[in-house]
């Protein structure tokens, strides 16, 4: 610990820090821009210029490292002295047209222009323009005259988001933030420059000119787009969300969201918001009171129960429902005598229900993400699918990690992989079962009796071997399976085979989470018990009647063409949506139920973090929150149990107190096979691209405009390409089962022989059966 | 005693009085015949608000909202929106002049002197809605006057 | 894709500097580019930050900020004319001038012919020479006066 005096005022600090994290210990205020706690020191603004005994001349506090003895005044005469003419320099090129510009009210260099600003200014010759650039959807750039060239933003990307789009052009008076010749800003994080930008120069496009920050009330919330749970600060002006700030939480998305969570607001101000209850007369939809509507539910339900049997009704939700609207529907369901209940929409494979010790979860908090020193990343869109988790990833490797990748896709992770096994979805068994077989020889270990027969005689592949020699020579490992691994046909194999490898290499393993309720769902038993159909069951057997919770059956199951088919084929199908979609078509009833900034509710992140929030605006029109909608029906059903008050009573009931006993991934009698699959045809590698995830992000327009949410193409390898006679840019006709779908080819030589990448969760490519499967191809 | 008697018999004291009244019955009369004449006003009167343009008709509101958040009487509405040239502009902005209370904050804080108030104070409304001015009302206002208040302006100019 | 004596060259170049650090070329490889095609196209700052696997704006940020690289087409012979303080003041103007006039073309342009053309300069570490311009970064003509540029534009133009 070194020893030094800031203002007068000891404080100790750990060698190799600097004076501003000293002067942020004991609560010291030194001006500065370009420093940020979570970025490389720049030293570029000078702001922070301090005085330092027995230094020639005034000192950047973000660049001076503590020496012992040091005494420094942050406040002296000569320090302001040094920082009011920086500030003085600073405002030289500054438009001050603070009037229009949306940073107002809380910009840094308003606030510190108040207090180290002169009155005017001695510079009489004219400012220097700088030309607005055009950076796709999210930000604007249209004043970058107002730029102070802090760098935070470029650091930024180098840093975290991974990817150095901006840049700092030119040199002198001339230097000025741009990319690379008139391209866009595409990182899925890019919408943290419109925070870490100090003065106006980067803006939230869809923000622009709505509000003034002294107009907006804010109210805490948590993201429901990814299975992180990132906190977030909605704020609202008259009743409405007007933007979405991340809310600092350390231990789950540090300062940063994603533009998924930053932008998605769009959609809860959308056109096609449902506000009044509707019902199906003769084929037409007519608004209706909710007494009316829900006493149309209650009595086809009953008469459905009383019929064909109670076994009949099927109710399916996602897992961006909140812990209170999952417990209550599954309750509902259970009360009526059915215990057809799901919320794993996208999931093929239920092999595992009941041999589960647990709720699968991460298996590790978030933060260990960043700290293990090697990683085993089995099917995960990471980068797109939990922008942040990548981040963490970027940030183990950073420190010296090393990441094994095992997929079927190889999109870049804009970070050294050590490691990679890229093959077809019907190969990633066998790929893990190769690296187990490695580990095993090398550890000489005994496997248990579930791994024991598939690893047999298994010769492992170089890219195996040296997967394992990776994970073997770790301290700390995280084997981790994404959203691609829990969706796979043969998901329970997967996870069976990922715990034996981390039981070899002593790795915490755990499942990244789909979705922001992807424990939470198992947590409160939204999950078919004995006798009871699954998702995928209850929509291979059509039920008579479906309850639909946040569910587009369209995009959000794992087999549309199935799910759509199961829904017209029933006599009654209640949608409970946010929004009027696909179900105009197939369903009955539709009730307007609140999104997540209009309830109050709990999301069960995927490292078993509860958070619970309250709504920040009221209720679109007629619409209700889910879980007073559910008690309604519960007590127009006569079902036990359903007089809440408040969704706290729901989730006293949904939750236990503490939840970390409930989680864990552990799966035994789930026996891995020996036998190599074998592939007939071509096989589909679909991916929920990041912006058709949930229903509201599909409904924020400027997020639709982004890169990442371009339609669907058909990506093969260009061998398997030539092979159909079609080229690049040809369009060509996807088809399974009776759908068909006519995209665009794209050559993508990073993708193995055999499959073909085709999208699911987006309309383009609805018609489509499976997500995983064979699928066909053929020139349009 | 008898001094008393004098100015009491000489109805003295009355004759005081009658001078008085006899100088004031022709002096220069203060009274102004309103509405036919009106009282000298200051440059900084303070009356009803207008909106101003520049020459070329465009108009001066930038849509900062600076009025709205200094206004005590939380008489000013104003809603924004990016116009089609790419400028900040309002699309709503109202003075309800029954909430205001004239203390001049909002000319003091507008950046462009784009909201004003004039010398205007004899405007009346025979319904209560009468006084809720609108943007276009507001505007109105500023063409009619546009010469003396630019008048007024250049006057304080240079006490600012 | 760069040319294969640019590659070449940029292979030697990256042998000075460690494995992990290729980017340290970048000054070198665009200097190749540049002596090769006269000029730096935002497609071979692509090529470049390809080859050395760094990103396209840092290869960007470094092209942009010195100024001997060309940005376009500066002609056969680029005639860099230092206007810094010493030059300026032992007359660059006139040398400017005397260019301009000669040739026919302002500053930052090029002759109709594709021979010359002209750009300003930063100092060039040879005050004691002033006034100075380079051919091509390459050589120093110093000293300078009407006839002295005279004769130089007539031997440029014969090569």
């Amino acid at each position: 610990m070194i020893n030094i005096e800031i203002d007068g005022q000891a404080v100790a600090v750990e060698n190799g820090r600097t004076v501003m994290d000293a002067a942020h210990e004991i609560g010291k205020y030194i001006p500065h821009f370009c420093y940020h706690k979570k970025l490389s020191i720049a030293a570029s603004c000078r702001m922070c210029l301090v005085q330092v005994e027995k230094a020639p001349k005034p000192l950047p506090a973000c660049a001076t490292p503590v020496v012992e003895g040091m005494k420094v005044h942050t406040h002296s005469e000569y320090a302001v002295k040094a920082q009011q003419g920086v500030m003085e320099f600073l405002l030289i090129n500054h438009p001050l047209d603070c009037p229009i510009c949306d940073q107002g009210g809380e910009c840094m260099l308003q606030d510190v222009a108040m207090g180290y600003g002169g009155v005017g200014t001695r510079f009489t010759e004219a400012k220097h323009q700088v030309l607005g650039k055009p950076l796709g959807a999210l930000i604007s750039a249209e004043e970058m005259s107002r730029c102070i060239h802090c760098t935070r933003c470029v650091r930024f990307g180098q840093e975290v988001a991974g990817v150095m789009e901006l840049g700092m052009a030119n040199r002198g008076e001339f230097s000025a933030i741009m990319t690379f010749v008139q391209s866009s800003v595409d990182s899925e994080l890019s919408g943290n420059m419109i925070d870490l930008c100090p003065v106006g120069a980067l803006t939230s496009k869809p923000f622009r000119y709505t509000a003034r920050s002294w107009e907006l009330s804010r109210r805490k919330s948590v993201s429901p787009h990814d299975s992180l749970g990132s906190n977030l600060t909605v704020q609202v002006k008259n009743g409405r969300v007007a933007r979405v700030t991340p809310l600092e939480n350390e231990a789950v998305n540090e300062c940063w969201i994603s533009d998924r969570d930053r932008f998605s607001y769009e959609g809860l101000n959308s056109a096609e918001r449902l506000t009044k209850p509707m019902l199906k007369q003769d084929g037409k939809w007519i608004e209706v009171e909710w007494q009316a509507a829900l006493e149309y539910v209650a009595n086809a339900l009953r008469q459905i129960g009383n019929g064909a049997g109670a076994e009949h009704i099927g109710a399916l939700a996602t897992g961006t429902s909140t812990a209170e609207e999952l417990y209550l529907l599954q309750k509902l369901v259970r009360g009526l005598g059915s215990e057809n209940v799901d919320f794993r929409l996208r999931q093929a494979d239920f092999s595992a229900d009941g041999k589960r010790a647990g709720a699968p979860w991460l298996g590790m908090e978030v933060a260990e993400i960043g700290k293990a020193d090697r990683l085993l990343l089995v099917g995960s869109f990471l980068r797109k699918d939990h922008p942040l988790l990548a981040h963490r990833v970027r940030d183990a490797v950073k420190k010296g990690g090393q990441l094994n990748v095992v997929h079927s896709a190889d999109d870049d992770l804009l970070v050294d992989v050590a490691n990679k096994a890229i093959v077809a979805p019907s190969d990633l068994r066998a790929v893990l079962t190769q690296i187990l077989a490695a580990l095993a020889e090398s550890k000489q270990a005994m496997l248990s009796n579930d791994v024991q027969a598939a690893v047999a005689g298994v010769v492992p592949s170089a890219e195996a071997r040296s997967i394992a020699g990776s994970l073997a020579s770790g301290s700390n490992v995280a084997v981790l399976l994404g959203n691609f691994a829990a969706q796979h046909p043969e998901a329970a194999q997967l996870q069976r085979l990922a715990q034996e490898i981390a039981a070899l290499t002593s790795a915490k393993f755990g499942f990244l989470g789909e979705s922001a309720n992807s424990v939470g769902g198992y947590l409160v038993n939204a999950v078919p018990g004995v006798g009871g159909l699954n998702a995928a069951a209850m929509l291979d057997q059509p039920r008579k009647a479906y309850l639909l919770l946040n569910v587009e059956a369209e995009l959000d199951t794992a087999n549309s063409q199935q799910a759509v088919a199961a829904m017209k084929a029933a006599d009654l199908v209640v949608a409970m949506s946010a929004y009027k979609h696909g179900a105009v078509d197939y369903a009955d009833v539709l009730l307007p139920i609140a999104p997540f900034t209009e309830t109050s509710g709990t999301f069960v992140s995927t490292e078993g973090r509860v958070q619970s929030f309250k709504g920040a605006v009221k209720p679109l029109g007629e619409a209700r929150p889910a879980w007073k909608v559910l008690r309604v029906l519960g007590n127009l059903l006569d079902v036990a149990g359903f007089d809440y008050d408040s969704s706290e009573a729901v989730r006293a009931d949904a939750l236990p107190e503490n939840v970390a006993p409930a989680l864990n991934n552990k799966l035994d009698g789930v026996a891995v096979s020996a036998t190599a699959n074998v592939a007939a045809g071509l096989q589909r590698v679909p991916d929920v691209p990041i912006y058709a995830t949930d229903s509201i992000v599909r409904r924020a327009p400027s997020l639709q405009q982004t890169r990442d949410a371009a339609t669907p193409t058909v990506a093969m390898n260009a061998a398997e390409l030539a092979k159909l006679g079609a080229g690049c840019g040809d369009s060509v006709k996807v088809s399974q089962g009776q759908g068909s779908a006519t995209l665009v080819a794209k050559a993508d030589d990073t993708l193995p022989a055999g499959v073909v990448r085709v999208a699911a969760g987006h309309p383009a490519t609805a018609a489509l059966g499976a997500m995983f499967g064979t699928i066909s191809v053929e020139r349009a | 005693m008898i001094q008393r008697f004098f100015k009491t018999f000489l109805l003295l004291e009355l004759l005081k009085g009658m001078a008085l009244t006899g100088r004031h019955l022709f002096e220069r009369k203060i009274t102004v015949q309103y509405p036919d004449e009106r009282t000298p006003q200051s440059f900084r009167f303070r009356g009803l608000h207008a909106q101003r343009r520049y020459a070329n008709g465009e108009e001066r509101c930038i849509a900062c909202k600076l009025c709205e958040a200094v206004c005590p009487a939380l008489a000013i509405k104003i809603e924004v929106a990016q116009r089609a040239d790419g400028s900040r502009r309002t699309t709503q902005y109202d003075i309800d002049l029954t909430k205001c209370i004239f203390c001049g904050f909002c000319e003091e804080s507008c950046p462009v002197d784009a909201i004003v108030e004039t010398r205007v104070f004899d405007y009346h409304g025979e319904n209560r809605g009468d006084l809720y001015y609108t943007k276009e009302m507001l505007l109105a206002v500023g063409d009619k006057h546009e010469a003396q208040i630019a008048k007024d302006r250049a006057a304080d100019a240079k006490y600012r | 894709m760069l040319s294969e004596q640019v590659q070449a060259k940029t292979d030697r170049e990256l042998k000075k500097y460690p494995a992990d650090q290729k980017q340290s070329a970048v000054m070198a490889a665009l200097r190749f580019v540049q002596d090769e095609k006269g000029w730096i196209s935002s497609d071979d700052m692509a090529d470049v930050a390809a080859y050395l696997g760094m990103p396209k704006m840092a290869v960007y940020e470094v092209a942009t900020f010195y100024h001997m690289y060309n940005l376009k087409p500066m002609g056969k012979n680029t005639l860099t004319v230092c206007t810094n303080l010493s030059c300026t003041l032992c007359g660059a103007h006139d040398v400017l001038e005397h260019l301009e006039h000669k040739l026919g073309v302002g500053l930052n342009e090029v002759t109709a012919d594709g021979k010359f053309g002209i750009r300003e300069g930063e100092c060039m570490g040879a005050c004691v020479a002033a006034p100075l311009l380079t051919v091509n970064n390459k050589r120093i003509c110093s000293h300078l006066t009407s006839e002295k540029i005279d004769q130089l534009l007539a031997e440029l133009d014969k090569q």
